[in-house]
């Protein structure tokens, strides 16, 4: 058996499309990055007072990549849940999932947890230490809108954008007024949850505070084979407690000027559900994240400033009964100040830098804190040369302590083949060079953290088509792309045993990751009837490609937990005061180990919700929705031999006022 | 209706196929679980894979000397038709039964070793590492308890009923054990004794003094008991091994009845040796040391300075009685096949197969 210390280092190491109002057609243009991108959008949808000239946002840099936009509207279902819940439900991405509420990482393209990077507001948010996201630790009402794009790009977000890059932000809603929202769930398993919302936006300020709580037993039923056939047991030790308080700040001071602060706290106290079949060790975890930002920004006809901080506290305690309490605290404090030049109205150029400042205080590093600082600088090009031609140009180079990154350059471009009174044609593409600089578990664990480990590389490109059809008389609009990407991966980092027994992360292998995305958008509004529906599908082949004399892994095998296929097919339906959605995601099998030898078997899951908005006088409205989850009562896993719920369901009452 | 002809487009013409593509294309694998097929006695080889820590994946594979084949790489799962549990870390047969040890599901698995159907489930062991048969009414298995635990124990297993009759407290962190004549022989891993346990009254006669975390125990051909050590292992406050303060592994011996052992230490606390296995006609001890796998003679003087061969990530060993073949399990990590590969006693490989994940032992039957 594994020495215990090995063991707890491996628990920390495994230490994780839109319901369309009358937004619909809003959604679609600022949701695709095709629409989102033309020049004539360079900020916000919203009316604005006079001839206020607004900044140019990041996603303008990103010409040639795929976004998906899941704005408040997609969210508001799952207000009381975290990101796990709204993206296994809405998009073809593949969670694994130690179980409800339980450890949830990503794969994105094909590449690991630590590739996707996540940003809130700007700011990368990842974990230092593990360097990847739980996203079953960040409820979903922190935040408005999260933007999913898929395929490298570190040269606008930083490190740990290989496979893809979350972004998290809550864009402002001028002129909205005073508005609030209360709402209480109650569910399956012992779920009870609640939010309390309130914003308020006049021409000049904008406030929005967000409270969420959410507890649940997850005392279900799960099958559990053994001796005399297959056992109904209960799941035991898998309780969990969440809550979240974000607050956002937005003043304008003068006709230029523009002052910024947010504040999200986390708190999650859970039990770690132990596998089906193996023994509790009764093993606990507290996550707690407090995260601050400011900024302020400067915009002028020509020249645009910013200036931005932010800091961080990340607290992941964790014990059980083999190993007593393992306690880690970071301190992350990031600053980027950035200049961007319109040039013209077709040319813009952003210059930019940005430091953050690590301090960890973690058991597994000794009795001393650490700290380490990475630098980085960015230069970001757009230039549409025609209406119909955009192009960017990004570069960055980190500097991390004793190791330099690549120059991770980003070059992209889309043309608008095609455009008729009812349809358009746009290509797309992008190559670009990737990095994620090692985390500080990686660096710095004791035993075993290897101080050397270069910083890994990746070199991606795609390509991509996107067909857009209007029909004004009937409300239609059918939106279908395509991407075709490849990326490969060098340097690959992976933690093996050594001699002495000790488990060392080293820079081992190249994996390339290549595939298909395609999806298909339909929004139709005949009359009172609307209908939005969504089918995605993603081909994901990733593989090792060649490694080094200790690299054991076999090549030419899909990685262990990388979905050959996945897709996801959702319907938002809205007739008068009611509402409905389904939502149908395909999981393919994947295997559990790196040499192929044992796999889970693929599975769809079904959800669906019914709602009804009661206008109980012109400023309140009461709206109920029962959610319906796993309604096949199928009984699938999506890590191995850890239980997921069957069927079960949610209901909630949300008191509206304006 | 006019609207509809957009489905005609290219684009969506491609979704369209590709998504009638993808139900074709989204078939799982089939399943690699041969049906089990009977076991030969003598001519079988079953090797304990450990799995990965918390994903319930241990399994036994069998190899059948007859053909030199693996003949099922998941064999507990092909015959029971349930996974194993979570980390098998021993195995071991009394009569036509095999008694699997897993050690994070608490649990002994009892098998016929005939179908390798699963005979009885005995559970709520504490941390269980190692199983040893007295008779055929009564089996012993030590028990970790908890790692901070300053003492483990040995249940007593009543092998007519499957139940567990008593429990023996011994020292910290109990591993292999050995029965010799009416004596069990307990390694104290977390200390640096053997218990010594009276199989017929169990009673504990008392305990001998070897070296440091003893680890694995045999007995030989004229009746002497052998311990390996591998010494005791200290880590500074930041993680790393203090080699100022870590012991040298030792070789220790003793005969039953006594109470005194005599102990051989090691050239080097860089390395802990471990796995200690006898050949079979009990006259020549096998170790693994230095990324290598040592042996020498009962009546060397010496302890070897070289090994029979090295090879990295050596995790089980096996010496087959029958014809000395050495079986080594290799682990190089918990997230890929494991692999045997088998060696002639003069060190020259012979071949290797994949197994599952983390083999740790061999049984011979």
């Amino acid at each position: 058996m594994i020495p215990f210390y090995a063991q707890r280092q491996l628990v920390f190491l495994r230490k994780a499309s839109q319901l369309r109002g009358l937004y619909s057609f809003l959604l679609l243009l600022s949701g695709t990055s095709a629409w989102a991108q033309s020049p004539s959008v360079i900020d916000s949808v919203q009316q604005l007072p006079n001839v206020r000239v607004e900044g140019v946002k990041l996603s303008r840099f990103a010409v040639g990549s795929r976004v998906l936009t899941l704005d408040s509207a997609a969210l508001a279902p799952y207000r009381t849940g975290s990101l796990t819940d709204v993206l296994s439900a809405r998009t073809p991405l593949y969670l694994k999932n130690y179980g409800p509420g339980q450890l949830s990482t990503i794969t994105m393209r094909g590449t690991s947890a630590q590739h996707t990077a996540v940003l809130w507001n700007g700011f990368n948010i990842m974990l230092p230490t593990l360097g990847q996201t739980d996203f079953s630790l960040l409820p979903v009402s922190g935040n408005t809108q999260i933007d999913v794009q898929p395929g490298p790009a570190a040269s606008l977000y930083g490190s740990g954008a290989v496979g893809g890059t979350l972004l998290l932000s809550s864009p402002v809603r001028w002129g909205a007024g005073l508005r609030a929202t209360a709402q209480i769930d109650g569910g399956s398993f012992g779920l009870r949850a609640g939010s309390l919302e309130g914003s308020f936006s006049n021409q000049k300020l904008a406030l929005r505070t967000s409270l969420s709580y959410r507890q649940a037993d997850n005392n279900f039923h799960y099958s559990s084979p053994e001796l005399g056939g297959t056992v109904r047991r209960r799941q035991e030790y898998a309780r969990l407690w969440q809550a979240s308080v974000a607050q956002d700040f937005t003043l304008r001071v003068g006709q230029r000027g523009e002052l910024t602060a947010a504040l999200w706290l986390t708190d999650t106290d859970r039990q770690l559900q132990p596998a089906i079949g193996a023994a509790s060790s009764n093993a606990q975890e507290r996550d707690q994240s407090r995260r601050l930002t400011a900024g302020y920004r400067l915009v002028g006809v020509r020249h645009e400033w910013a200036v931005r901080a932010a800091w961080f506290e990340d607290v992941l305690n964790y014990r059980d009964d083999s190993n007593g309490l393992s306690e880690s605290e970071v301190h992350t404090t990031q600053a980027q100040a950035e200049h961007t030049w319109n040039v013209a109205s077709t040319f813009s150029v952003r210059l930019g830098a940005e430091a953050q400042h690590f301090a960890a205080r973690v058991d597994g590093y000794g009795p001393l804190a650490l700290t380490e600082n990475r630098y980085a600088g960015y230069g970001l090009l757009r230039f549409d040369p025609t209406s119909r031609l955009h192009l960017s140009l990004n570069l960055r180079q980190a500097l991390l302590p004793g190791r330099r990154p690549p120059l991770t350059p980003t070059l992209g471009a889309e043309w608008q083949l095609l455009e008729t009174a009812t349809q358009t044609v746009q290509l797309k593409g992008n190559a670009s060079r990737s990095y994620r600089a090692p985390t500080l578990n990686e660096r710095y664990w004791r035993p075993g953290g290897n101080p050397n480990l270069l910083p890994e590389s990746g070199f991606g490109y795609e390509a991509g088509l996107v067909h857009t059809v209007r029909k004004t008389p009937a409300h239609l609009m059918l939106q279908t792309e395509l991407t075709a990407y490849r990326q490969l991966v060098d340097d690959w980092v992976q933690w093996l045993p050594g001699t002495t027994g000790v488990w060392a992360p080293s820079n081992l292998r190249k994996v390339r990751a290549q595939g298909l995305e395609a999806s298909t958008q339909l929004t139709w509004k005949p009359g009172a009837y609307q209908l939005t529906s969504r089918l995605a599908y993603a081909y994901t082949q990733s593989e090792k490609v060649q490694g080094t004399l200790n690299d054991t892994d076999p090549v030419g095998r899909q990685l262990p937990y990388v979905p050959l296929h996945t897709a996801a097919f959702t319907t938002d339906h809205q007739w008068h005061d009611w509402q409905a959605t389904t939502s149908c995601t395909f999981t393919g099998y994947r295997y559990t180990d790196a040499s192929g030898l044992n796999f889970l078997p693929s599975y769809f899951l079904v959800n669906a919700s019914v709602g009804r908005t009661l206008v109980l006088t012109p400023t309140w409205k009461l709206v109920g929705l029962v959610q319906g989850f796993n309604l096949t009562n199928l009984d699938y896993q999506s890590y191995l031999n850890r239980a997921m719920p069957p069927r079960s369901m949610a209901l909630s009452v949300r008191l509206a006022w304006r | 209706m006019k609207s509809f002809s957009a489905f005609s487009s290219v684009p969506a013409r491609l979704v369209l196929g590709a998504a009638a593509a993808f139900s074709l294309l989204a078939c799982d694998p089939d399943p690699d679980v041969e049906p089990a097929e009977p076991i030969v006695e003598t001519k079988t080889v079953f090797v304990v894979n450990e799995g990965s820590f918390l994903q319930t994946n241990a399994e036994i594979s069998s190899f059948s000397k007859a053909t030199n084949a693996l003949v099922n790489r998941s064999l507990f799962n092909a015959a029971n038709n349930r996974p194993l549990g979570d980390v098998a870390q021993n195995m071991a047969v009394r009569d036509s039964t095999g008694y699997i040890v897993v050690n994070n599901s608490n649990k002994l698995e009892v098998v016929n070793l005939r179908t390798f159907r699963s005979l009885a489930t005995i559970t709520g062991l504490k941390l269980p590492r190692y199983f040893a048969a007295a008779s055929s009414e009564k089996g012993y298995v030590t028990e970790t308890i908890s790692y901070a635990a300053a003492a483990g124990q040995v249940s007593v297993i009543n092998l007519k009923t499957n139940t567990v009759s008593k429990t023996i407290a011994v020292g910290k962190q109990p591993e292999r054990l050995l029965v010799v004549g009416n004596r069990l022989y307990v390694t104290n891993n977390g200390g640096s004794t053997v218990t010594v346990i009276n199989t017929e009254t169990d009673a504990v006669e008392g305990t001998i003094t070897v070296g440091d975390a003893p680890n694995s125990l045999v007995l030989d051909r004229n009746n002497r008991v052998w311990v390996l050590s591998s010494g005791r292992v200290v880590y500074d406050a930041s993680y790393n091994i203090d080699y100022t303060l870590t012991s040298k592994g030792s070789l220790s011996s003793f005969t039953p009845g006594s109470l005194t052992a005599s102990t051989r230490i090691f050239s080097t606390n860089q390395s802990q040796p471990g796995r200690l296995s006898i050949n079979g006609s009990r006259d020549q001890l096998y170790y693994t040391f230095q990324g290598g796998v040592y042996r020498l003679s009962i009546n060397d003087n010496d302890l070897p300075a070289t090994p029979v061969f090295r090879r990295r990530n050596i995790y089980g060993l096996g010496i087959d009685p029958q014809d000395n073949t050495i079986y080594t399990g290799l682990a190089p990590s918990f997230s890929t096949a494991g692999k045997v590969v088998r060696y002639r006693n003069t060190g020259a490989a012979i071949d290797s197969f994949n197994v599952n994940i983390g083999p740790n032992g061999f049984v011979f039957y």
